[in-house]
């Protein structure tokens, strides 16, 4: 199996702090990928190193095979990632439609000279894929409401329809399912692994273990910035440093 | 006819036959001066919106960038004998590149931060209006005799004076408009939401910022010329701080990210003003307190953003969503 993501030693303090340490793992291509691990096990921390939001203090991350440490976000946004956010961050104030829109035009490109002449192919495609990612989510009645008017399980998906509109290689969702009732995340589930199914490498970053012991192919457990279990998911289930580090965390 | 054609020739022939019809029915000087200042703070507004409406980043030294493109063609014009043709585009292109210049290092700023930048550099451009004597002339102001000569043609009737800023502004508006509503409007609206969200979809943040600032300071430029053309007579007062809050009020008053409720507020905070002339000074205060009641009850504006995307997207056929359920494309 090819990897599409590769993590080499990776580690960020802060102060004193080693929020994550020395992490060594790799997302294989078309793989549904899980990270997991108690509160403050420094899983979002590890997710903003791969992302470039926060740049690692040492170590290396590689994706397809193209090392992109320190990259800024946008650049790497545009090889092909694409991340929701743990704490819901859609466009409030923008329509639905206008927030997908935003997705697919990062990575389509606009211009203000394009935007005034000869814009229309790209125009065209900008409007073919949201609309494409707007039923995708079941989301299309809703194109001309308000995103800070949704629902907020439809905010969700609208998060992750955004994320798709930039037609990633690797998708990454941060804690997708927190604050959703069990039917919400049993369909949410369900979504994902649709996703993973066509064809799209998936990552899971989740405290809540149900949905990622359900749907994940893989698994790597994170406590205290450390690296301690990384297997299917069977394996990590019965691990008795896994079992010790959320049985003795504050989950 | 379809309703997006015809409110489009409505408003054409609002600016380019109704205006000038009442206008010459009154024969005065003084209307025609209203009307082309009118126009001209629609410009400003129109420009302020794309940066702070759209973009989110307030913006408090807008004036001193139409006092840029002011003197360089009052200077021009005055000195160099470079008239409104060369002028006016110099005029634009000055006061952009000075926002780009300024752009560089302020545009990494945190949005409050930012504000007391642009505030500091308002006020750093006035005092050079006011004191580099040997450029500006310093208090005294920069007089332009030289008239407004259009590719060889003297344009000095009142109503030919009317016609070419009002063309001049209305292009203008023409561009700002598409930029707001285009999905280049989008992506300057994401940074207003949610900057480092809009940077994970790929949007580099800082290079947009800097568009919008430069594009909304070519457009007040455009206008400080068409200021220095029309009136004959630029001084350092005509650029304060308290013109870059008048214009930034009229953004405000019409609603935020709104253009229309841009150009409705400027149109308002001119006109009225001149309207109440007749009850003497204490006109200053009613404007102050419609002003406070229009933030006060209609806090989204005039004209809110909502209310004018869908406006310039049903109404203009500007949209990407025609009819529900029809797959509309972003700019027809």
């Amino acid at each position: 199996m090819t990897a599409i993501l590769e993590l080499d030693g990776l580690t960020r303090t802060f102060g004193g702090l080693r929020a994550v340490d020395n992490v060594t793992t790799q997302v294989n291509q078309g793989e549904l990928f899980g990270l997991i691990g108690p509160n403050g096990a420094g899983k979002t921390t590890l997710f903003n190193l791969i992302s470039g939001f926060t740049p690692p203090s040492s170590g290396e991350v590689r994706f397809k095979g193209e090392r992109i440490t320190g990259l800024s976000a946008h650049k790497i946004a545009h090889k092909g990632m694409s991340r929701t956010f743990q704490n819901l961050r859609v466009f409030p104030n923008m329509t639905v439609f206008d927030n997908i829109s935003v997705g697919a035009l990062g990575m389509i490109g606009v211009g203000p000279f394009s935007s005034l002449w000869g814009g229309k192919a790209r125009a065209r495609e900008i409007s073919e894929r949201s609309w494409e990612m707007l039923e995708k989510v079941g989301l299309a009645d809703h194109a001309d409401d308000l995103a800070a008017n949704l629902s907020y399980g439809k905010r969700k998906y609208l998060e992750i329809a955004r994320a798709l509109a930039m037609k990633p290689d690797l998708l990454i969702l941060d804690e997708p399912a927190a604050g959703m009732n069990d039917s919400e995340t049993t369909e949410l589930a369900e979504f994902i692994t649709d996703l993973n199914k066509s064809g799209l490498t998936v990552m899971l970053v989740e405290h809540d273990m149900g949905l990622v012991m359900g749907i994940c192919e893989r698994l790597v457990v994170l406590a205290s910035g450390q690296k301690i279990a990384d297997d299917v998911p069977k394996v990590v289930r019965q691990d008795p440093g896994v079992l010790e580090a959320y049985l003795g965390g504050d989950d | 006819m379809s309703k997006s054609r015809l409110i489009k020739l409505g408003l054409i022939i609002l600016v380019f036959a109704l205006v000038p019809a009442i206008l010459v029915g009154f024969d005065k000087g003084y209307y025609y001066q209203i009307a082309t200042i009118a126009a001209i703070f629609m410009l400003l507004a129109a420009s302020l919106h794309l940066v702070t409406g759209v973009a989110g980043l307030l913006h408090l030294g807008h004036a001193a960038l139409y006092g840029v493109g002011a003197y360089v063609a009052a200077i021009l014009g005055a000195e160099y004998g470079i008239g409104f043709t060369i002028g006016v585009p110099l005029a634009g292109l000055s006061a952009a590149a000075i926002a780009f210049l300024v752009a560089l290092p302020t545009m990494r700023l945190m949005s409050i931060y930012f504000a007391v930048a642009t505030l500091g550099i308002g006020q750093m451009l006035f005092l050079i209006f006011q004191n580099w004597v040997g450029l500006t002339k310093g208090p005294n102001g920069v007089m332009l005799f030289s008239g407004l000569n259009l590719f060889g043609f003297e344009i000095d009737t009142d109503l030919g004076i009317y016609y070419v800023v009002a063309s001049i502004v209305a292009l203008s508006i023409l561009v700002l408009n598409r930029l707001s509503h285009s999905y280049y409007g989008n992506a300057l609206r994401s940074l207003r939401e949610d900057d480092q969200c809009a940077s994970a979809m790929g949007i580099n943040v800082t290079v947009m910022k800097i568009q919008a600032f430069v594009i909304s300071s070519f457009f007040a430029g455009i206008a400080g010329a068409l200021w220095a053309y029309t009136t004959g007579y630029i001084s350092p007062n005509d650029f304060q701080f308290s013109q870059s809050i008048l214009i930034l009020t009229m953004v405000v008053v019409g609603g935020l990210g709104s253009l229309p409720g841009a150009l409705i507020g400027a149109l308002l905070l001119i006109i009225l003003p001149e309207m109440l002339r007749s009850v003497g000074d204490i006109r200053n205060i009613i404007v102050g307190v419609m002003m406070f009641g229009a933030i006060l009850f209609l806090p989204k504006g005039l004209f809110g953003e909502v209310s004018a995307l869908n406006f310039a997207r049903r109404m203009l056929g500007q949209g990407w969503a025609a009819k529900k359920g029809e797959k509309g494309i972003g700019w027809k």
